[in-house]
């Protein structure tokens, strides 16, 4: 498994590559011009001794059997670029599962996580990123997902990300959400946010609505940078 | 090319074509290492179900596994895919427990018969066994369509002898070691060991909720408290699928089972 996501890691440039996701350097992903992908780059490395997709941000440390960034499918970013869980490496995450359509829980889960957000230090809170993954992969489309962000006036620290249905499918039971389409059109679905630490292992888990969110930010204020 | 195929998405697509060209069709194949029956299109009736969902849902033919998996199949598997190994095997993909009735990584040992249904196994794993096999794992709807068959008659709660089936099976604690997959009577299209063997994961089974969720429905709600809930299903007689359904609602996808195996399904 490691072994093989290394590999995944080193290889991914000549996937993207390959699938003409990447045409010149740098990816479009790691355009600094383009602030709506920073999640998916290291901001703190110049652009131009990024490979393509910024994938390999630790190519020599091999991910940790918790990590839910052993999850190496290729997701579509609200932005229409591709994007690897594991680029959000080195930072803590909060992620959780939603889609844009929803007409009550998500955007009372979105306020609950802008909630925890605010209780953080300013120098956490910069530091902390917000991975929003949609259910819906036949309606949430990069625009039906940048109308979300703008709707809730999501920052550049808010992942919007949809993806292939076994993609969502994993990422759900590695949470732990359930999830299920009814006669409507709406998911049934748990309310689940999830802390990630920086190696992408879950460190905290809130369920519920509206309840009390500081569990939440006392977990990533405690979060440790491993790497 | 190497590289595409470590594209998951790509892994699935090839994994299709592998199914639609070398293994889609009806009926039973000298070759297969087990049959497959076909399941004609029937009727999901959901045990218990939100306010806004059908009381019957439809379900397409498909094939099924005649019986669950066994030992030495899974063994074969985890041969041939050393990453499902009791060793090499991550806290993500499954809990301690995985396989651990076996004597080794590649022994079954006394208590896990070659013949006997693979137990032990997350929804991980199992669904990794499918795909290898160029199947996959049936829906819940389609498994529950499919246990819902008597032995003589379409509709099985109407048969003495199913019911008794089903309600024995419950009624008596698993045994440490498991008997051999296949035995039991076959239903109406043939299908065997859906009531009284094992517990069997199905690939959506994140989709019985419990509580927690966005929407509060009575109904789901009273899925935590089984009696309580049972008294409010739909068809008393049918406390096998109610059971089934509060099993399903208390997993998660990594969590291994002594008495939780599956069986695989595809398109016909």
């Amino acid at each position: 498994m490691k072994s093989k996501l290394v590999s995944l890691v080193l290889l991914a440039g000549g996937v993207l590559g390959a699938l003409g996701a990447a045409e010149s350097a740098p990816a479009p992903c790691c355009d600094p011009a383009k602030p709506a992908a920073a999640a998916c780059c290291a901001p703190e490395k110049p652009a131009a001794t990024l490979a393509p997709c910024c994938v390999e941000e630790k190519p020599d440390k091999p991910l940790t059997d918790r990590s839910l960034y052993q999850h190496d499918a290729v997701w579509t970013s609200d932005a229409g670029r591709p994007v690897k869980l594991a680029s959000l490496r080195g930072q803590p995450v909060i992620v959780a599962m939603f889609f844009a359509s929803c007409e009550y829980a998500c955007p009372v889960l979105v306020k609950d996580v802008q909630r925890a957000r605010d209780l953080l230090a300013p120098e956490v809170r910069a530091k902390t990123k917000v991975l929003l993954v949609t259910f819906d992969t036949a309606r949430d489309t990069p625009p039906a997902l940048r109308a979300f962000r703008e709707r809730f006036e999501l920052d550049e620290n808010w992942v919007l990300l949809r993806g292939a249905d076994t993609a969502v499918q994993d990422l759900a039971m590695l949470l732990g959400v359930k999830y299920k389409l009814d006669a409507r059109g709406q998911y049934s679905h748990s309310n689940l946010m999830t802390v990630l630490n920086h190696e992408g292992e879950i460190a905290h888990q809130h369920a519920g609505l509206m309840g009390d969110v500081s569990e939440v930010a006392k977990k990533i204020a405690g979060l440790k940078s491993g790497i | 090319m190497n590289t595409l195929l470590r594209l998951p998405g790509l892994v699935h697509l090839a994994l299709a074509a592998a199914a639609l060209g070398l293994v889609a069709r009806p009926g039973l194949r000298a070759e297969d290492a087990v049959g497959m029956v076909l399941i004609p299109a029937g009727v999901y009736e959901p045990i218990l179900r939100g306010q806004d969902e059908p009381a019957k849902v439809p379900v397409a033919p498909f094939l099924l596994d005649v019986r669950p998996v066994t030992n030495a199949e899974f063994l074969a598997f985890v041969q041939a895919n050393p990453k499902w190994r009791r060793s090499k095997v991550g806290p993500l993909f499954a809990d301690p427990g995985y396989l651990s009735h076996w004597a080794g990584d590649l022994e079954l040992g006394p208590r896990a018969p070659a013949d006997a249904p693979v137990v032990r196994v997350s929804w991980f794993a199992a669904r990794a066994y499918a795909a290898a096999q160029g199947k996959r794992l049936p829906t819940t709807a389609e498994w529950e369509r499919a246990a819902a068959v008597g032995f003589t008659q379409e509709k099985g709660t109407d048969e003495p002898a199913y019911r008794q089936a089903a309600l024995g099976w419950l009624a008596r604690p698993s045994p440490a070691t498991l008997p051999p997959a296949g035995r039991g009577r076959p239903n109406l299209h043939g299908a065997r060991d859906l009531l009284d063997l094992v517990w069997e994961w199905v690939d959506d089974f994140n989709t019985a909720m419990t509580t927690g969720e966005s929407r509060g429905d009575t109904g789901l709600e009273r899925m935590q408290f089984c009696g309580a809930g049972a008294a409010g299903a739909r068809d008393l007689t049918n406390y096998p699928a109610f059971m089934r359904a509060g099993m399903r609602s208390s997993l998660l996808a990594r969590y291994v089972v002594p008495n939780l195996g599956f069986r695989c399904a595809q398109l016909p």
